[in-house]
């Protein structure tokens, strides 16, 4: 009976969740079509550009998946700590360390099978994220020094690592851009599709998102760290040791956001490319607040931006339109998702 | 017939889907002491927030001198002559009385020429008025009465002809009570009128020339002093819903349960010492022990080192010297969950603050401190299950308005959200029983619920602590009532030497200690 009764009170959730979405995102689209429209472009081409490229053609759909990966991983580095209650903006430097790491395990071992050797690779990637959030990690828990600052800050500390990386330990002279040589074939990620080539990544995220959205709802400490996002102070009265948490929860976002380095080396690249990380920061914290911070809403989010930002491309190619109208328009979808909510209260 | 001071008529309130307020009528006729009764969330306070100019209502007309007026901010009400003083005080805590006084009155900024003339006229009022108050104190420096006595200052610098009083007595000492009464009886000789808002039938009773009865935000009757009986006043507060007869509030605790023998010493605290926040010492060396089936009392004017005289039992933070001890295990700081787990049940001070996860939904808050052990946790892993149905019966039990266990805990009122902290501390068999303040802020039900919960868990032989900062409520359940004052315990007294004012006394550090055993 009560059963019945959890599910009846879920329904009416369920619209009122999606609700303001779909307000959100027609809004923002019949905005940027007043902008597309004025700069003398045709409207519904532009919109049908941005919305179907990834599903006219195989490879638009390839890379919308290939696009996903990243995205919810970034995203996912963003909303766990978050849940806690902190704000990691190191996403990009942690996705550089994980893609660091993933190389020189690569290179370092390329002899090896891949048995071993990928999932070597994709274990530094994963630790090398987690100590990248961990100094910010450390810092907080030691000194109370702010994480939004610490994560930002690493940042740039990596963009130095990988140039040194890629410059002076394993420089590719061939190639024209810092860049390492290749990793061991033991090493790279096996495709799923041959042609146009989709490496498994794409399961590997999906796996990662469940792993995630189970770890927070369904075990002990990601209820403590739930919590202590709810109410630092009552989680403390409670027992809960807050400070703790906070680490561990940016010690995870470190984790993704080094996954997703590393499945970048290892699944797309096969090698360190200096700027790899592309924008993926940026559209990952976009993703985690348009879903509101809700990890298990991030991987449809982060679809639906992939979506946007191979339609972006193709709106440049073949329109001359900048693709930055397309982040307009996602930044105008978070905007308008965010105001739903004030105008609820 | 003279024309009343206020007169308010038909006025409607809501806050979103609540009705505050509905058809509401109130007269204030010039030189009386208008009680305006009702528990929490009668509307008492609603009202006069909006004759304050703080709220505006939806419907209804306001009268001053019989003149229909538009009030809209506090500055409009002060204009009419009325002003009022809220359970907290809005003041500026580095600054003189006289500043505070001050402020908002100086012509242009900077100018304060004339502080030394208005210093008198403040000493001189204060004297006029038996409202004992030194205008060059630091406001930061005063106890909780005398910074009330700043704030009715204030309002009579200002030359009001109504002054409201919310619930003035909360917080203060019997005889700062019988000394606050006396004041208003001189400020209504001087053309004051007073209306005062409270949910003591015993204050109407002591200082009112006529009340008015609301419940539910609708008039109940209003009647003169001379009229009323405390029977009627009861009825017209609670309705029909209550069982006066076996109210703790109104009949008090049943004879029988006087006689009673109590258990072995469960919390047992010696010469223990806390630090506030800011480090000081807030608790200096407080001892005593609460036996099984007993309730242990704590009085005292807030802020005088209860929050952390508890804080350190729960192990929520360090005991710093001394030593105390829960049913046989040492606290000494960070043993939270496992007090717990064995049977210590809390019910923190500042629901809000302390206990309650607004972003979560209703079902993680009921297991909040619980989380970790059977049957809510299985190893490392929740059982959700068996959590949703516990929240169920919970919900059901404690009558916690809610759509069920998923739904989010921003939505729950204060007292629904001091119920579901109820149900958390009660959900488990407990030995030992922390509470403070379990009932501020509840509606005469919920009060009752709470006493008869806390009555049964100590007949069922609980240790019970309870720190309260009513009075009345200490002197109806404890079966003793230790006194702190500035972080010691300047006092315990045994029920049959339960003396208000003696306690009034300790409460205000006015006490001399006896030399006792």
């Amino acid at each position: 009976m009560s059963v019945a009764t959890i599910s009846q009170s879920r329904l009416p959730r369920w619209l009122n969740a999606v609700g303001p979405y779909v307000v959100a995102v027609v809004v923002s689209f019949a905005a940027a079509g007043v902008f597309i429209g004025l700069m003398g472009f045709n409207v519904l081409r532009a919109y049908e550009t941005i919305l179907f490229t990834s599903f006219r053609t195989p490879n638009g759909f390839i890379q919308t998946l290939l696009k996903f990966v990243p995205l919810t991983l970034q995203a996912l580095a963003f909303t766990v700590p978050l849940a806690a209650g902190k704000f990691n903006i190191g996403g990009e430097g942690q996705l550089i360390v994980g893609g660091i790491a993933a190389a020189a395990v690569g290179i370092v071992f390329a002899g090896l099978p891949g048995i071993l050797l990928l999932p070597l690779v994709l274990l530094a990637s994963v630790v090398a994220g987690a100590i990248w959030a961990g100094i910010p990690g450390w810092l907080l828990y030691r000194f109370r020094i702010s994480e939004i600052l610490t994560t930002v800050l690493l940042n740039f500390v990596s963009f130095q690592l990988v140039n040194y990386v890629a410059v002076e330990i394993w420089p590719d002279p061939a190639a024209g851009h810092p860049t390492t040589v290749p990793i061991g074939m033991g090493g790279v990620l096996p495709l799923l599709i041959r042609r146009p080539p989709l490496h498994v990544g794409f399961f590997l995220a999906i796996v990662v998102a469940g792993l995630v959205y189970f770890y927070l709802t369904r075990t002990v400490t990601g209820y403590e760290l739930v919590a202590t996002g709810a109410n630092p102070r009552a989680a403390h009265v409670y027992g809960i040791d807050v400070r703790k948490l906070s680490v561990l929860s940016l010690v995870i976002g470190g984790m993704l956001g080094g996954l997703s380095g590393g499945i970048e080396v290892a699944g797309l690249h096969h090698r360190l490319i200096e700027g790899f990380q592309s924008n993926y920061l940026t559209l990952g914290i976009l993703t985690g607040l348009i879903a509101k911070g809700n990890s298990a809403a991030v991987p449809f989010v982060a679809f639906f931006l992939a979506v946007l930002e191979v339609g972006a491309s193709a709106l440049q190619r073949t329109m001359m339109i900048p693709g930055e109208m397309v982040i307009i328009v996602e930044a105008l979808i978070v905007l308008f998702v965010l105001l739903s909510d004030v105008v609820r209260r | 017939m003279t024309t009343p001071l206020v007169r308010m008529q038909g006025i409607h309130k809501a806050f979103g889907d609540v009705i505050a307020l509905q058809d509401v009528h109130f007269e204030l006729m010039p030189g009386e002491i208008h009680g305006l009764l009702g528990g929490n969330g009668a509307g008492k306070t609603t009202l006069m927030n909006i004759l304050y100019g703080l709220y505006a209502a939806d419907a209804g007309d306001i009268f001053v001198r019989g003149q229909k007026v538009t009030i809209h901010s506090p500055r409009d009400a002060l204009s009419h002559g009325i002003g009022m003083v809220h359970q907290h005080f809005l003041q500026v805590t580095p600054f003189t009385v006289a500043e505070n006084i001050l402020l908002g009155t100086l012509p242009k900024l900077g100018s304060t020429g004339h502080l030394g003339e208005a210093t008198a006229r403040i000493r001189e009022l204060a004297h006029h008025f038996g409202l004992d108050v030194e205008p060059d104190a630091r406001v930061e420096e005063l106890p909780v009465g005398v910074r009330q006595r700043v704030e009715i200052l204030k309002a009579l610098y200002r030359g009001v002809k109504v002054l409201i009083l919310d619930e003035p007595t909360t917080n203060l000492t019997p005889q700062e009570v019988d000394a606050l009464f006396q004041s208003l009886r001189a400020m209504v000789d001087e053309g004051v009128s007073v209306v005062f808002i409270t949910h003591k039938i015993r204050e109407v009773m002591a200082v009112c020339d006529r009340v008015t009865v609301l419940r539910d935000g609708q008039n109940v009757f209003t009647v003169p002093k001379s009229e009323a009986k405390e029977e009627d006043l009861v009825r017209g507060m609670v309705g029909e819903q209550l069982d006066i007869a076996h109210s703790f509030l109104f009949a008090g605790r049943a004879a029988n349960e006087d006689a009673h023998t109590f258990g072995d010493v469960m919390i047992d605290v010696r010469d223990l010492k806390v630090h506030a926040d800011n480090e000081t010492l807030a608790v200096r060396g407080c001892t005593f022990d609460v036996r099984a089936g007993e309730v242990f009392g704590i009085a005292g004017v807030a802020g005088n080192g209860q929050r952390e005289l508890v804080e350190a039992l729960m192990g929520i933070r360090p005991v710093a010297g001394g030593k105390v001890t829960l049913n046989g295990m040492e606290v000494k700081g960070g043993e939270t969950t496992s007090l717990l787990a064995q049977g210590v049940a809390y019910i923190p001070e500042d629901r809000l603050e302390d206990g309650f996860l607004p972003l979560a939904s209703v079902a993680h808050n009921l297991i909040l401190g619980y989380h970790r052990q059977p049957p809510y946790a299985r190893g490392w892993l929740l059982e959700w299950k068996v959590i949703f149905q516990e929240a169920w019966r919970l919900i059901k039990e404690y009558k916690i308005r809610t759509t069920g266990p998923d739904d989010l805990a921003a939505n729950l009122s204060g007292g629904n959200i001091q119920r579901l902290m109820l149900a958390r501390a009660f959900a488990h068999p407990m030995r030992i029983l922390i509470a403070h303040n379990p009932t501020r802020g509840l509606d005469i039900p919920s009060t009752e619920f709470v006493y008869h919960k806390v009555m049964e868990q100590r007949n069922n032989g609980t240790a019970v602590l309870l720190v309260s900062e009513d009075l009345d409520e200490l002197l109806l359940l404890s079966d003793r009532i230790g006194v702190l004052y500035r972080g010691e315990m300047v006092g315990i007294l045994e029920r049959e030497q339960f003396d208000k004012y003696r306690i009034g006394q300790m409460m205000a550090g006015t006490y001399k200690k006896q030399p006792t055993d």
